[in-house]
């Protein structure tokens, strides 16, 4: 493994408060939430894991130095985990196309069924298999008629929550409501916690037991 | 043709001196090469958007670091430019992308402008043809990528009922693909950073697709030209103002969602050089762009660099 302290991006003198800083910003930055959908997700989950490992040395080299006892290793955020696994067996085969990145394929399958049978989960992996080939406009219709006709699903409102937020602002790009950029209003505290919210009860093992960001 | 628009820039105040001597360099250093390659004509099209796509193939390159050097301006004498060596391959790419995009354009613009600007076109097709031919001979691969994605765009607006993702993707994806083959030539796409290059190039794109689009309404819908969200919006000449205020806030809606896709590609990429540079074109100057053409026209729309 190479330099731990370059991988923070700080130097091998800095408190443990600047690693922790450093580390902090870093997970923020390749949090598995941002690329959630996104073709890149394994890319940013190897950069997460590539800082906690840096992370957990400089603190386990730091303990052994100091030789003190009773300090808790930092446990650093999970990878990934994918969509929750809400076993239709219907689409468990779209689901798990997707999951494994052959979007092609699963279109093929959900463009064969016919309207009148397209409910809820159709019109919500139709939204995911859009969003990851970047067509976010549509997998947004989509999100929302799948929210429609299933108001009660964590999974698509989480879905649907995402790309809303994106598309306000959150993650880039300009809010024209919000006077200045990046301000952070009642607004922006309401939605980030919905999200924060859905993205917990649905991504589960994700965020629940690792501590810090939210 | 959406692209030589000049959308993308960075936001000015939020540069450090330095690297707002190194873009101004960059910028400088592209003009004059256009001119040695493709001569004096050449320099005119010189734009932001090529400006950043060699920052941009500076930045995912590894290399030593780039040595400036002041020098004159080669338009105006008087004026000192800063300038860096220009036989790089970064350089020689730009060039020929930019005369390869300004001829599709002038091409598009023939196709479909008023009289006036068609016949300053017309004027201007002749050079163009055959500069555009040299730098096609000497990168038929960007002349490729480039020449399939205007025939998509054509096909995609013929749709009946085109929608704006499938209107975007052309230009999203001729960026896509140029930028991934700038990382890499054909040798080794499916790495990491062809992959990270092409998803960058992608975002960007459908960006500044829709960003012409969306800056473009009212021209559109008084030109009865094709515009996509016009077309969502089932706006006319006589559409109020305020029904093309509710189309712009969805655009600028959309806009968003593909920012926040390129910020978060912009995180994983590496850049061995101009890093800072192009973070603020993707974080600032962009969000800028969006907020000024879209929101504060009014207020004049042009911002000096």
């Amino acid at each position: 493994m190479s330099d731990p302290y370059r991988i923070l991006g700080v130097s091998p003198n800095a408190s443990d408060d600047e690693v922790k800083t450093a580390y902090h910003s870093l997970a923020k930055k390749y949090h598995p939430d941002k690329y959630a959908g996104s073709p890149l997700a394994d890319l940013a989950g190897e950069k997460m894991k590539e800082i906690n490992e840096a992370y957990d040395q400089i603190m386990k080299e730091r303990k052994d130095h100091a030789n003190s006892s009773g300090q808790v290793g930092y446990g650093g955020y999970g990878e990934y985990s994918g969509y929750g696994e809400y076993g239709r067996s219907e689409y468990q085969d779209v689901r798990s196309l997707i999951m494994s990145g052959r979007i092609a394929d699963a279109e093929q399958i959900l463009d064969g069924v016919p309207s009148e049978r397209r409910d809820a989960e159709w019109f919500f992996l139709k939204g995911t298999a859009l969003y990851r080939r970047g067509w976010l406009d549509e997998a947004y219709n989509d999100y929302v008629r799948a929210c429609q006709m299933n108001p009660q699903n964590p999974e698509y409102q989480a879905a649907l929550n995402q790309v809303a937020a994106q598309r306000n602002g959150m993650y880039g790009g300009y809010n024209s409501n919000v006077p200045q950029a990046n301000s952070c209003s009642g607004c922006d505290i309401c939605t980030s916690l919905c999200v924060a919210d859905t993205c917990c009860s649905c991504f589960g093992p994700g965020l629940g037991g690792r501590g810090g960001c939210w | 043709m959406v692209f030589l628009f000049g959308y993308i820039k960075p936001e000015k105040p939020e540069l450090r001196v330095r690297e707002y001597e190194e873009y101004g360099g960059i910028y400088c250093t592209l003009c004059r090469r256009l001119g040695k390659d493709y001569g004096l004509a050449a320099r005119l099209v010189l734009n932001y958007d090529c400006t950043f796509y060699a920052i941009l193939a500076f930045a995912v390159s590894e290399g030593p670091s780039i040595k400036f050097h002041e020098g004159r301006c080669v338009a105006n004498p008087l004026k000192k430019c800063i300038f860096c060596s220009d036989d790089s391959r970064e350089f020689l790419l730009s060039s020929a992308l930019t005369v390869i995009l300004a001829y599709y354009k002038l091409r598009d613009d023939i196709a479909d402008s008023g009289f006036l600007r068609k016949a300053a076109c017309c004027l201007l097709y002749p050079p163009f043809y055959f500069r555009h031919r040299n730098a096609a001979k000497k990168y038929p691969e960007l002349e490729k990528i480039v020449a399939e994605s205007m025939e998509a765009q054509k096909t995609a607006e013929k749709d009946k009922s085109p929608k704006i993702d499938s209107c975007a993707e052309p230009t999203a994806k001729m960026l896509g693909k140029i930028l991934e083959w700038t990382v890499c030539g054909e040798l080794e796409s499916g790495t990491p950073k062809a992959r990270i290059a092409n998803e960058f190039g992608y975002y960007l794109g459908r960006w500044v697709y829709l960003m012409d689009a969306a800056d473009d309404i009212e021209k559109d819908i008084a030109q009865k030209s094709f515009n996509p969200f016009a077309e969502k919006f089932h706006l006319t000449a006589y559409s109020e103002q305020e029904a093309i205020g509710k189309a712009k806030n969805y655009a600028n809606q959309v806009m968003n969602g593909t920012l926040s896709q390129l910020c978060a590609v912009a995180d994983l990429m590496e850049c061995s050089r101009f890093g800072p540079i192009v973070h603020n074109v993707v974080f600032m100057g962009l969000p800028l762009i969006q907020k000024e053409k879209l929101f504060t026209k009014e207020n004049g729309n042009v911002r000096p660099i």
